[in-house]
């Protein structure tokens, strides 16, 4: 079931786009899009379904506060979980990104295993997995 | 007496004291200039971020010559896995030739199949690492960005500063400046060990989220 699942990666560098999407499918979820900031994955999300968010905070046009605040306040979006993964690292970003709804944060450099471990471990949680 | 330092357009010779309290008026004059103009202000701000800026292109040359080293070192493992595969290919194939039954029932060929097995792997660990080391392009891209910015940000406003003392023979016409970029986000840390208000790897942010019962 999980292998079936939609991610959308957002992040305006391809390079770090390309490592989550490489790693997400040498964890058994091959199934993934991706978006270069907030505006394109908030059309994506709205004329596609997926089925887990993977996002950068800081972006240009539209961060990923502001994206998580968006699919946090529409009714069809709410129910994705978002993970953060940044290089942001301020204790108050953390936790504002809590008290806004993140699944998860990871803070950039990351491992592989700290990838899958917050991936399965959201999708777990929400009985996706 | 003091010792000549400098020949002026007229040929003598200026001294290191005379040097010295012109250094002394221009460094006044610019002060003064410059709080006349309202940009002491600003001027104080780009001291404080020039130490910073020296140490976010150190943290650049740190993480891009880590990630260098990590490459070369998984590519040196993962050639030597690749040489192994070669090696054993061979010694198996000529195995084969010289007698096939041998080689399968003494093991020689599932011995060889297993053996391919883990060495392909550790070849795919590898790759997976140096994937990972390409990371730096992110991390350097953002710090970059902050660097490019405090540079375009100083230079517009000498440049503004050129023109407004600029006398009135020389002056040209003001283009309006751009409001400066001021990045919303501080990006990757850079001297995380110093900070108590940033988290420096993963377990932090872990313990932190539940603390707060995330």
């Amino acid at each position: 079931m999980s292998k079936e699942l939609r991610f959308l990666i957002v992040d305006d560098f391809s390079t770090m786009r390309r490592i989550v999407r490489n790693l997400l499918k040498e964890s058994g979820y091959a199934d993934a899009d991706e978006a270069e900031d907030g505006v394109v994955a908030l059309q994506k999300l709205r004329n596609t379904s997926f089925d887990f968010v993977v996002s950068d905070i800081n972006m240009p046009n539209m961060n990923g506060f502001q994206l998580l605040s968006e699919i946090k306040k529409d009714d069809k979006l709410k129910h994705l979980p978002v993970l953060m993964v940044t290089a942001e690292a301020r204790k108050e970003d953390i936790v504002m990104a809590a008290q806004q709804g993140a699944a998860g944060y990871i803070v950039k450099p990351f491992t592989k295993a700290t990838l899958e471990d917050k991936v399965n471990h959201i999708l777990t949680k929400m009985g996706l997995k | 007496m003091a010792d000549p330092v400098e020949q002026s357009p007229n040929g003598s010779f200026a001294t290191a004291q005379e040097v010295h309290h012109q250094l002394g008026a221009l460094t006044r004059q610019l002060h003064d200039s410059l709080t006349g103009l309202g940009l002491a202000a600003k001027v104080k701000g780009w001291a404080g971020e020039l130490p910073d800026a020296k140490s976010r292109l150190s943290y650049i040359a740190r993480l891009t010559g880590e990630a260098a080293e990590k490459v070369l070192n998984e590519v040196d493992q993962a050639k030597a896995q690749h040489d192994f595969i070669a090696t054993e290919t061979r010694r198996i194939g000529e195995l084969i030739v010289k007698d096939p039954v041998a080689a399968v029932a003494k093991g020689h060929v599932l011995n060889f199949v297993h053996d391919v097995e883990n060495a392909s792997k550790k070849v795919d660990q590898h790759l997976t690492e140096i994937m990972m080391a390409q990371d730096f392009h992110d991390l350097t891209g953002q710090v970059i960005a902050k660097v490019v910015n405090l540079a375009a940000t100083i230079e517009e406003q000498l440049v503004l500063l050129l023109i407004k003392t600029a006398p009135p023979e020389a002056a040209i016409k003001a283009a309006p400046t751009h409001e400066p970029y001021v990045p919303a986000l501080d990006g990757p840390v850079v001297n995380g060990n110093d900070n108590p208000d940033v988290v420096t790897d993963q377990s932090q942010v872990d313990d932190l989220l539940a603390s707060l019962g995330f």
